[in-house]
């Protein structure tokens, strides 16, 4: 008995742990996002966040025929980021006219998602942003 | 020659007043000869030897570890499913309820409050690249996110410590077979999560130890080959192999990566000062605002 308070007990602990706080900085799963949708946006950008462990971006954009708004992208760290995609800190600045291509948080009243790929419309520049891009054979 | 504590200890047990006065008698003799072992003259135990020159000629021996190493995440992903780790019953629970919450879109934090993935979790499931050095009597690995990730693996010939001192990482010890470097790791937290991905993954518990073989599979690949005793969690040792790649013409260097970093923004304030304020975060860490400039 004794043996099980002490397991629900942890338990316990960890679940308040993983439920209650606004603000943890970890390396965390991606599966808040909808994998199935794939979603093109134009926008101008407001901020790039150059941080670990995830670089976010925001960009003033609209989907569709909705109003443009800010819209937060998350994405993966800088390290990965310039393995996989050739990223700088300075490869964008606030007002740069910008395609992303994102997956949506689940939640589809908020306006964040989970970037692709960016590219820059004054120049054509693409840069991806899959982590696992890393692996496509050719690359030495 | 036995220390003279326990022979006074002894002596006290089978004690009456006669054997006492002779204890007094003997602990004093065998007090100046304990005085007189550790007399100026004798050197201390050195754990750290300085190198010599052929220390540091015999790395050249060693194979070649040098560069970037990215974790092989396809693979990760693919031992989710085909080579699970042998959970006990209370585990593998805890561990179908992870994966239901991720398929729900609540992945669950394993890695929360930027703490180190820690060992050995880092080698099966990190995303992010590492780098190995080699220096005499010692092998280290740092990793690029968090400046708390570096693994110190004693190559000197040291066992592990007679009194443990429990660390994320443990006490690793290892030897060179060939071209493959053999580590023993004990002394882990229990708190250290043996996990499978950034969203399934259950405390240790306790007493867990690991024994990887890291060798060169093929030329720009490395292969850890790991074995895992977890017994609080585990029915049994489990095996699994985690790769690494390194790119030799892509031009990239390890990037500082600040794990708590990801909670601020940079800015700077009414004083002029360049400062850092925080971000808002969901219950799952992502990023769901960043206050304005």
């Amino acid at each position: 008995m004794r043996k099980l308070m002490k397991s629900i007990g942890a338990f316990a602990a960890f679940a308040v742990l993983a439920a209650g706080i606004s603000q943890v900085a970890a390396h965390h799963s991606a599966s808040m996002f909808d994998f199935s949708k794939t979603v093109t946006m134009r926008g101008s950008v407001v901020e790039l966040r150059w941080v670990n462990p995830h670089v976010t971006l925001t960009v003033n954009g609209a989907v569709g025929e909705e109003p443009a708004a800010e819209w937060l992208m998350e994405t993966t760290s800088p390290g990965n980021l310039v393995r996989v995609g050739g990223w700088r800190r300075d490869i964008v600045k606030p007002g740069d006219q910008v395609e992303i291509v994102f997956h949506p948080l689940r939640e589809p009243d908020k306006k964040s998602g989970l970037m692709r790929q960016l590219k820059l419309l004054a120049t054509g520049e693409v840069f991806a942003a899959n982590i696992r891009d890393q692996e496509r054979p050719g690359l030495e | 020659m036995f220390p003279a504590h326990l022979l006074f200890g002894e002596l006290r047990v089978k004690s009456g007043p006669l054997c006492v006065a002779l204890a007094g008698l003997l602990g004093s003799l065998l007090a100046s000869s304990v005085v007189s072992a550790q007399a100026p003259g004798k050197s201390p135990t050195v754990i750290n030897p300085p190198p010599t020159a052929q220390n540091w000629a015999d790395l050249a021996k060693l194979p070649d570890w040098s560069g970037v190493w990215n974790p092989k995440i396809t693979d990760q992903d693919a031992q989710v499913k085909t080579n699970p780790p042998p959970w006990n019953e209370a585990a593998a629970k805890k561990i179908q309820q992870m994966f239901a919450e991720e398929k729900a879109g609540r992945p669950r934090l394993i890695f929360s409050n930027c703490l180190p993935e820690a060992h050995p979790s880092w080698m099966l499931v990190t995303h992010n690249a590492m780098e190995i050095l080699f220096t005499p009597g010692r092998v280290t690995m740092l990793g690029e996110s968090d400046g708390n990730r570096i693994r110190r693996i004693y190559t000197d010939g040291r066992g592990h410590p007679e009194h443990p001192d429990p660390t994320f990482h443990g006490h690793s010890i290892g030897h060179w077979e060939g071209d493959t470097l053999v580590i023993d790791t004990v002394d882990i937290l229990p708190q250290v999560p043996l996990a499978i991905s950034e969203a399934a993954g259950l405390p240790n518990n306790g007493d867990m130890h690991v024994i990887e073989r890291i060798h060169l599979a093929d030329k720009d690949v490395l292969h850890d080959d790991l074995e895992i005793v977890a017994p609080k969690i585990l029915t049994r040792p489990w095996k699994t192999t985690r790769i690494f790649f390194r790119q030799r013409a892509r031009k990239f260097d390890i990037v500082e990566g600040v794990c708590t970093a990801g909670d601020l923004v940079e800015r700077v304030n009414a004083e002029g000062d360049h400062v850092f304020v925080p971000v808002e975060k969901s219950e799952w860490s992502h990023t769901t605002a960043v206050p304005a400039k």
